[in-house]
């Protein structure tokens, strides 16, 4: 039976849902309108950006459930559901991610430069004719970039339904089994999303400039990845305390783990990073510092700094206080703010792969940001819709999992 | 005569503790102490504690490592001893950043430790406290709320009258 405060709060959730999608197809179809003003390639990396940043947010999430299971957590029981609500947007992601797919296939080479072999490269040579290329020929090939994408979905669509109907199903039937199934798919799952995480970033992103190598590559993503994860978290959090859905469930412990963890990953990020710049600095290898010269040109120089002090010293120095983690409005302005420096770290990636006459990458502040923005908004749109679509298909915390009480009942509880 | 310590009262419940301590907070005494031996969830609220300042003492030590660590790679290197190594600058941040990290860590670890042994009183090989009697029994099964002599809200009198009121048993003054 539903009172009427749920009744309302469920139509209040699916007029929210229908918000977003509307604003998620007036987003791709001011996408899809920039094909008439902006260059095919500046308009697919500005969408590439946009996919790429919502399925950062979506590995997160996965990633933070596995770890869940696999370390047995009692305390972030409550928190997860909101979590398997996210992975619904996984098949959309791969709905969204098929134009630049396509795009592969009909015209090779417009996004990605390896693809086609007579595309020209710097100093007059056909890719074709690379041999930094053709040694990794083998690997860089359309047919494995379509078979990989469709693996790295796959994977990640697979887990999420496995996780999704185990902890739905809980709910209805308590048996623990479906716990001790969950553990298992974080077991053999965490590796599989780790792989296909690493894989995909090298592929979608770091291909963009094939020549460039950096085996902090896949590590940096996954930094970004659970960053994100655990900064939607906050939000996701926040939104529910304030609507009424957490009230008595949330308190300031569960809320300090979770933004204490999400401060562990502000260092890693950092370290990780910070290696990835240290060891082609002091190698000084023109292969490899090739790719930071270009990030040094124009108005990057200044995003890259942004990175610096905004991806790391502004959360780490505000996220250094209790207060800060422990109360849910500035742990919600410091999560924000993480989203919004992790979109500009991918587009720091990304973006400056498009390049003018004279091979010198087309600057930040340019049209390609307003695109990079209605893609953002579109696969945004359609992200937060899934969700919200997803949400009330099951309770708001898993009442039925084992962990449950140990979670409701984290330290002392008190209201954020 | 020796100079009094404070009153000590014993507890044997967990409830009847923590609703005691709740009750010594809110008369607002400041300068006591609840002696437990197992950490109980809410403690710190029910006494009233405020949040430890031994983070204050990890913020100056980390301060303290990074700037160590700057300042000994750019005075080894740039200052004392200048040295070009792999036609790098004599100084530089990065190659300044890994050994300013680590004594960042190092510094926050021994002044974390450090701190909480200051604001601990620590080492401390005799308090008054282990003057009450049958106090053993606080590292078994019984719990202990002193209230000290020199808070302001002392008084020999009231003070044990409260414990007595909050449930207190074998209520008894220490000597310092």
């Amino acid at each position: 039976m539903s009172t009427p405060a749920a009744s309302s709060a469920s139509a209040s959730t699916a007029a929210l849902a229908n918000k977003f999608l509307v604003t998620g197809l007036i987003g791709l179809a001011l996408t899809a309108l920039g094909l008439f003003v902006a260059t095919p390639q500046a308009l697919a990396l500005s969408y590439l950006v946009g996919v790429a940043y919502w399925t950062t947010v979506g590995i997160g999430m996965l990633l933070l459930i596995q770890i869940h299971y696999i370390v047995d957590a009692g305390w972030s029981t409550v928190i997860r559901r909101q979590f398997e609500h996210g992975l619904s947007a996984f098949k959309w992601l791969f709905v969204l991610f098929l134009p630049l797919l396509i795009c592969a296939w009909v015209k090779p080479g417009l996004i990605w430069p390896w693809m086609d072999l007579a595309h020209e490269i710097h100093g007059g040579h056909t890719v074709g004719a690379d041999p930094l290329y053709l040694k990794k020929s083998g690997f860089l090939n359309l047919r494995m970039f379509t078979g990989m994408t469709l693996g790295f979905f796959g994977i990640w669509i697979w887990l999420s339904a496995r996780l999704r109907k185990a902890s739905f199903t809980q709910d209805t039937d308590g048996n623990t089994k479906w716990t001790f199934m969950s553990r298992k798919t974080a077991a053999f799952g965490i590796p599989l999303t780790a792989l296909a995480l690493s894989f995909a970033a090298i592929y979608w992103m770091k291909s963009l400039e094939y020549h460039w190598f950096s085996t902090m590559y896949g590590v940096w993503f996954f930094a970004n990845c659970m960053r994100a994860g655990m900064a939607f978290g906050v939000m996701i959090t926040y939104w529910l305390y304030v609507r009424g859905d957490y009230k008595g469930i949330f308190n300031t412990n569960q809320l300090h783990c979770l933004t204490a963890l999400a401060f562990a990953f502000v260092v890693f990020w950092a370290y990780v990073t910070f290696s990835q710049y240290f060891l082609i600095w002091n190698a000084n290898v023109p292969e490899e510092t090739f790719w930071y010269n270009i990030r040094e040109h124009g108005d990057w120089v200044y995003v890259g700094m942004l990175l610096l002090f905004g991806h790391f010293f502004v959360p780490f120095l505000s996220w250094l206080r209790y207060r800060n983690k422990a109360e849910l409005k500035p742990a919600l302005i410091v999560s924000i703010w993480i989203a919004v420096i992790i979109l500009v770290d991918l587009c720091y990636n990304i973006l400056p792969a498009l390049k003018d006459a004279h091979d010198e990458p087309l600057p930040f502040l340019s049209m390609n940001l307003f695109w990079v923005l209605t893609s953002v908004v579109g696969v945004g749109g359609i992200c937060v819709w899934a969700y919200l679509k997803s949400f009330p298909t099951a309770k708001i915390i898993p009442i039925r999992d084992p962990r449950i009480v140990e979670s409701l009942t984290h330290h002392e509880a008190t209201a954020p | 005569m020796k100079k009094t310590y404070g009153i000590v009262a014993a507890f044997d419940t967990t409830p009847d503790f923590y609703h005691a301590c709740e009750q010594v907070r809110d008369a607002g005494f400041s300068q006591w102490d609840a002696i437990t031996s197992f950490p109980i969830h809410g403690l710190d609220a029910a006494m009233g504690v405020r949040r430890s300042n031994v983070p204050r003492f990890s913020l100056a030590g980390g301060i303290t490592g990074f700037c160590t660590g700057m300042s000994l790679i750019w005075w080894t290197g740039a200052s004392e001893y200048p040295l070009i190594v792999g036609g790098k600058p004599y100084f530089s941040p990065m190659f300044a950043f890994p050994i300013s990290y680590e004594l960042t860590i190092l510094f926050t670890a021994f002044a974390t430790i450090i701190g909480m042994f200051i604001l601990n009183k620590l080492p401390m090989h005799y308090h008054p406290v282990m003057k009450a009697p049958q106090f053993v029994r606080a590292s078994d099964d019984r719990f202990y709320i002193v209230i000290e002599a020199n808070d302001p809200k002392f008084n020999p009198v009231q003070t044990r009258a409260l414990l007595q009121q909050i449930g207190g048993k074998d209520i008894a003054e220490l000597e310092e």
